[in-house]
Parts: structure tokens; C-alpha cells; sequence
């Protein structure tokens, strides 16, 4: 009979110990497997407390009539009833989707900025520092600066456009139902693109000089090269920040809270906006938890959409 | 057998000496077996630390066997915080809220009825104004004692009267309105408003429109008058009479813009006067006017007292509640912070001190206490939150151009009859 675990190998006199040493080996491995999981434990001790557990209790909080003080009772998919007939959920969700492209347009531009960084242009340290600066503020600082940049009365934004003639009479950005978002988005790409720029600045420096001295002297065009070589191998970069993006996007709280609350009448509110004012304004915790879900769901699918389109592979690690 | 069992004695053995021990610590320390302990939490005003203590060890002196632990909230953690302790069954004994929170939690069953405390002890009761005090009802019971009082006013800048030849505060509502106009000019706008918690309904009230039916069962709102009070503060707000700040910012905004002196009119309740003051050198008597608004309505938004329906000792709390509301104590911490307390006695001494320290203040605050029956804005609604937030964005809608003044009544109207009855 023998032992579990050991390779049962040919009697062959140079192989007489093999079968000790892959019983060896096997418990080897078993002690890694067990280092693995002691190390492991904590975390997902710490991730199931604080994320799991959490989103199933907001999971089953959505199908009941949550009372504070009371009895809490099972009513079904009465909240999702109420979503779907509630105006302002719609208004709020549609300004998330709108959000959210905008981190597109950011990593564009972070783009551009990085290429230009990334050049052999004098002081790019400088530029660098200066465009990544804005990232590590205080959101709640940054919309307090911006609040006052748009200003109607002494905002800068409205000084300068009034000075050169562009306009007759001051844009009240952030009283505007138009303006509001569009002045909020602005501000938010202003902050995150330091971010975006040191992902796609690590990227571009990760791609080997000598791809482009090949492509150079092939005759390829500075175009050519951006296309053919400088964006296929900034996918990775490019995917990362995307959903950085998107993330940022559904849970840009602070930003709206501070420059708008949301307003005028919810124009420039997003999802996450309107949970915590169901929530702890409204007092409707139980619905509150019903928009979470969709706004759950919807991150879950916007993220397998972008791991499809970046090839599904993306956050595969390379044992190679 | 010997074998076995020896482990289970020896456990069993030592409980029982635990046990005995801690029997015996008991007997000998009686305080340590019968020390309580309560908590309040209070919204935003943590620079009064130094006052909750003396608070808490003069109380020490009354209940040697009760300790007393304070805690602060910012305004919008407040709610999340005392929320999330409701749900996790350690609720605060004592809670300090603004404007109408208290009822949602009232509504609920979160509060202790005061009503029978203030019954047995008439003498408490009768320290109050009665309005203010009245403000705290919930289908006929009490929930919470005055902690701070507020209610709005109109605060003017007389320079800017002065330079629109205009002579003393306004008498109506379309007076207020043309006199906007008059101050509207370049960078200068003549009026602006708060807007949170009801703060603007003045407006719509002293043009004798009311917002719900006598029994709060639906909308009375969508009259001709109101359409006509909203047409005239979309039209102010269109021709620049009326700062648009008014309809989108909060307290920071609207006070800092009047600070700043572009604005003629700040309709607002008394603690915006101290956050002014502290912005503008330019303020003193000769320059900033005090008045009640045309008509003497006013939305309260005072701070009260009360007890969560969680504590394990609401008679110690409400032994807490007398002590601090008593005129001893109201008395300090006017002084140290320049509000009144609807501690009748207490806030006369006040005012009485004021008037020959800081004339102004006490102008703003004897406002205060004038026309108390004129209270509007406070609606016993155990759904308050929600019919505000029915009713606001329309009026929004209307006063930044969106709907018509009408359109915006008649939608507002829909919404808040559908949360009345849900």
C-alpha cells in the first residue's frame, strides 16, 4: 500500500529515494499552502467584514421596510418598484453616465500631457510636478476653490470671459441647471488628471526605446508610431486608469456635495449624491440600499465591459 | 475517573473564585457596583467644550454614581453617526438637534415623551417660552426642552439704502421686492435668502399662503397668491434684484456674499449675524439694520434637547436636562456664546447685559423673542424631510427659469401630495 501523497516511481537503482522525496516535497508544499492561508486569513477576515458582509446585508436591507426604532419588515422588490418610478433616480443616474464619460475625455487629455512630459522638452520635472499637483488636494478644498472660480458675481472664469468679449452678461455656472454638471465635470477632470498622467507616464516609460528606433528606420511616421506601437502597448495604462475612472466616477461624492449638493433641482446630482440623502436626509435606509444595488450592479457590468474590450485579460498575472 | 474529572473541577473552581472575587470587590466599593453612565451628543459646537465640562462635573457633584460622557457631530455626520448607533443598540441618552430632525426620530418612536417629567415638575416646564418650547410637539407631546434658540429675521445694509434713497426697512413683501431692484446694480444685488430647513417660506407665508391643510393631510399650496410670490421671486431673480446664490447655496455662500457688501437684504435666522460679523469689518450699528421680516413671520430653526427612546436611564438624563436648562447654566452659556436659550429669565439677563456690551447683538437677538406666535415653517410632519425635498427643487425650477411659476406650484403640489400619502 502506499502512502498518500508519494509518487509511486519505477524501482530503478537511481531512483530508490525518489518516493521519500516527493513525500517531502508534497509536505513542503502543504506547509507553503498553510504559510499562504496565515497570511492570507486576516485580510479576508477584514475584506469579509467590512466589504461582503456589508454588501449582503445591503442586499437583503433592500427588500425590507427598514424602521430605526421599529419592527423591520420583508416588503419585496417594493423599493425597486419605487426606483423605477422615481423621477429623481433616473435624473441621477443619467448624470453618473454622464460623469462617468467624462473620464475618457480626462484620460485624453492625460494623454496628451504625458506624450508631452514623456518628451525631451526642458523642465519636464517641472510640468510634471505642476499638473500632478492638483491630485493630491483636498477634493473638499478643490471645490471650494472652484466654487469661487465660477462665481457669477467675482469668479474668475466669468472675469476673463467677460474681459474678452465672449460674453455680454456673467454665466451663472453653478445656478444653472445647463452649467452645473458640465462645471462640476470640469473641476473633477482638473483633479484627477495629475493621476491619470502618472499611470500613462509609467506606461510610456515601460515601452522599449528600441521598438521605436526599428519603427523609425522602417520609415513610420511619428503618427505611425503613436498608433502602431505607443497606444497598443499603453493598454494596460490605458485600462487601468479607465477604471479608476469609472470607480472615481460612481463614488465622486465630495466634489458634487461641495460645489452644488447636487443642485439646482438634482441637475448636477449623482447616484452616490442621492443614496446619502436617502439615507441619512431623507431617512430612507432601506432605499437607500435599493439604489446601492443598482449602483453595484451597474459598476460590476461596467467593469466586465471594460476588461472585454481591453481584451479580457486585464489584471491577469504573468507567471512568466 | 480521577483523571478525567480534575480539569472540569478546576475550571468550575475557578469561576466560582472569580465570582467570589468580584462579589467580594463589589461589597467592599458599593459605588463601582451602582455607577451609570449616560452620554449626549451635540451637533456642531465643540468650541463650548469647556462649558460641558463644567456641565458634567457639576452634575458629578449632584450624581456622584454617574458618569457623564460628551460627544460632538458635525451637522452632516450627526444623523450617520446617531443613526448608526440607534442600529448598533448604544444610542447616545441625550441628543442635541437642529431644525426639524428631532421629528423624524420622534415620528418613529426614537424619543422620549417629556411631556409627563415636565407634568410632575411644572417649574421646569415654566422656565420656557412657550413658543419656542411649543416647537418641540408631536401629536400633543413634548420631545425636547430648548437647548439654543433661532428663528429668522432681515438683516439690511444701510449703506446701500442710503445709496438707493431708499429710508428705512421694508413694510410688505412687494415693498421688499422693489426695493431688491432698486439696489441691483453691476456687482450689487438687493436681497438674498436662506434656504435650508424651510428658512424662505416666510416669504411665501406673509402673502398668506399656506403650505399644507389644517390636518398636514395635502397640499393647500397652489393658489394664485403662491404662483404670485414665486413669479415675483423669479422675476427679482432674473432682473439681478435677488442674488441667485439664494436658491443654490447654503450658509457659507449666501452669508459670505452679504459680508462681502454687495448685498442690500439678507433674510436669515441670528446666527448668521455672528458668522457675518466675523467676515465683515464693515459692519456696526450705523451700517447694519435689524428687523422681522414684513408681516413678523419667522421659520425657527432652534437646537433642542431630548431623550433617545434607547437610554437605559432616561431618569438620569432628564435629571441632566433640568440641570443644564437651568438659569444658572443657560445664563453661561449665552454669555459665552451669544444666543438666547428660551430660558425666560435667563435670556432677559441676557439681552439686558448685551445692550450695554454689544448693542448690536443684542438688537439681532431681541428679535428673536418678538413675535413668537408668528412661527411658520415648523409643520409637525413626521415626513418633513421628504416634502421638503418634494417641494424645493420645483421652486428652484421656477425662480432659475426652468418651468413657469405655475407649471413649478401645480408639479410641486403633485410631488408633495404623493409623499403625504405614501
Amino acid at each position: 500500500m502506499s502512502e498518500a501523497g508519494t509518487i509511486q516511481a519505477p524501482r530503478t537503482p537511481g531512483r530508490r529515494n525518489v518516493p521519500r522525496r516527493a513525500g517531502a516535497a508534497g509536505s513542503k508544499r502543504r506547509r507553503e499552502l498553510l504559510l499562504i492561508w496565515v497570511f492570507l486569513v486576516p485580510s479576508l477576515l477584514v475584506f469579509f467584514l467590512y466589504r461582503v458582509l456589508p454588501l449582503i446585508w445591503n442586499l437583503v436591507l433592500s427588500f425590507q421596510q427598514f424602521s430605526l426604532f421599529g419592527v423591520t419588515r420583508f416588503t419585496g422588490f417594493d423599493h425597486y418598484v419605487d426606483m423605477w418610478n422615481d423621477e429623481v433616480f433616473w435624473i441621477t443616474l443619467k448624470n453618473t453616465l454622464i460623469y462617468m464619460a467624462s473620464a475618457p475625455v480626462g484620460i485624453a487629455l492625460a494623454l496628451a500631457v504625458s506624450l508631452m512630459v514623456n518628451s525631451e522638452v526642458r523642465g519636464r520635472n517641472i510640468y510634471r510636478t505642476i499638473v500632478f499637483l492638483s491630485y493630491p488636494l483636498m477634493t473638499v478644498a478643490v471645490g471650494i476653490i472652484w466654487r469661487w472660480l465660477y462665481d457669477e458675481k467675482v469668479g474668475l472664469f466669468n472675469f476673463v470671459l467677460r474681459s474678452l468679449h465672449l460674453i455680454d452678461k456673467p454665466l451663472p455656472f453653478l445656478q444653472s441647471f445647463e452649467l452645473a454638471l458640465p462645471a462640476v465635470l470640469l473641476a473633477n477632470v482638473w483633479q484627477i488628471l495629475g493621476f491619470y498622467m502618472i499611470i500613462l507616464l509609467a506606461g510610456l516609460q515601460n515601452i522599449p526605446q528600441n521598438l521605436y528606433e526599428a519603427a523609425s528606420i522602417d520609415g513610420a511616421s511619428g503618427r505611425q508610431q503613436f498608433l502602431r506601437i505607443t497606444l497598443p502597448l499603453l493598454r494596460p495604462a490605458i485600462f487601468l486608469a479607465f477604471v479608476i475612472g469609472i470607480m472615481t466616477s460612481f463614488t465622486s461624492f465630495d466634489l458634487v456635495y461641495v460645489m452644488t449638493q447636487g443642485g439646482p433641482s438634482h441637475s448636477s446630482e449623482l447616484l452616490i449624491n442621492y443614496i446619502y440623502r436617502a439615507a441619512f436626509e431623507l431617512s430612507r435606509i432601506d432605499y437607500a440600499a435599493a439604489l446601492t444595488v443598482v449602483q453595484f450592479l451597474l459598476l460590476v457590468v461596467l467593469t466586465w465591459l471594460g476588461n472585454r474590450l481591453s481584451g479580457g485579460d486585464a489584471g491577469a498575472v504573468e507567471t512568466d | 475517573m480521577l483523571h478525567q474529572g480534575s480539569p472540569h473541577r478546576f475550571r468550575t473552581f475557578a469561576r466560582s473564585l472569580a465570582a467570589a472575587l468580584c462579589l467580594a470587590t463589589l461589597a467592599v466599593n458599593p459605588a463601582v457596583a451602582q455607577q451609570k453612565k449616560i452620554s449626549f451628543l451635540t451637533w456642531n459646537i465643540s468650541d463650548q467644550e469647556e462649558l460641558f465640562k463644567e456641565w458634567i462635573a457639576e452634575f458629578k457633584k449632584l450624581r456622584p454614581d454617574v458618569d457623564v460622557e460628551w460627544l460632538d457631530k458635525k451637522g452632516p455626520e450627526f444623523p450617520t453617526y446617531y443613526q448608526t448607533q440607534v442600529i448598533a443598540g448604544t444610542p447616545p441618552d441625550i441628543i442635541n438637534t437642529q431644525g426639524g430632525l428631532w421629528l423624524e426620530y420622534a415620528a418613529a418612536g426614537g424619543m422620549v415623551d417629556l411631556t409627563p417629567y415636565m407634568a410632575k415638575e411644572a417649574d421646569v416646564r415654566r422656565r420656557f417660552n412657550v413658543d419656542y418650547l411649543g416647537n418641540w410637539t408631536y401629536e400633543g407631546k413634548n420631545y425636547m426642552l430648548p437647548f439654543y434658540i433661532s428663528k429668522t429675521l432681515l438683516f439690511y445694509n444701510k449703506t446701500m439704502f442710503k445709496e438707493a434713497g431708499l429710508s428705512g426697512p421694508p413694510q410688505s413683501f412687494d415693498q421688499m421686492m422693489d426695493y431688491a431692484a432698486k439696489m441691483s446694480k453691476g456687482d450689487k444685488t438687493g436681497f438674498m435668502t436662506l434656504n435650508f430647513d424651510w428658512l424662505y417660506w416666510p416669504l411665501f407665508r406673509m402673502n398668506g399662503v399656506e403650505l399644507l391643510t389644517p390636518d398636514l393631510k395635502k397640499a393647500s399650496f397652489n393658489t394664485p397668491e403662491a404662483v404670485k410670490v414665486l413669479d415675483a421671486l423669479t422675476k427679482g431673480t432674473g432682473n439681478g434684484g435677488i442674488n441667485k446664490i439664494s436658491w443654490t447655496g447654503r450658509w457659507v455662500e449666501p452669508n459670505g456674499a452679504f459680508a462681502a457688501g454687495n448685498v442690500g437684504m439678507l433674510h436669515a435666522h441670528s446666527p448668521a449675524f455672528f458668522f457675518i460679523r466675523g467676515q465683515a469689518p464693515w459692519i456696526n450699528a450705523d451700517t447694519l439694520g435689524v428687523t422681522n421680516v414684513p408681516g413678523g413671520w419667522a421659520t425657527p430653526n432652534s437646537h433642542g434637547l431630548g431623550i433617545s427612546k434607547g437610554s437605559k436611564h432616561p431618569d438620569i438624563a432628564w435629571e441632566f436636562l433640568k440641570m443644564v436648562t437651568s438659569e444658572k447654566w443657560t445664563e453661561k452659556f449665552s454669555a459665552r456664546r451669544k444666543v438666547l436659550t428660551g430660558n425666560i429669565a435667563s435670556d432677559k439677563t441676557t439681552l439686558d447685559k448685551m445692550k450695554v456690551d454689544d448693542p448690536l447683538a443684542a438688537a439681532v437677538l431681541q428679535t428673536q423673542l418678538e413675535q413668537t406666535d408668528k412661527l411658520t415653517g415648523n409643520w409637525r410632519l413626521a415626513n418633513d424631510s421628504r416634502v421638503k425635498d418634494a417641494f424645493y427643487p420645483e421652486i428652484q425650477n421656477a425662480v432659475l427659469g426652468r418651468k413657469t411659476p405655475a407649471e413649478a406650484i401645480k408639479d410641486a403640489e403633485v410631488k408633495v401630495n404623493r409623499v403625504l400619502a405614501r
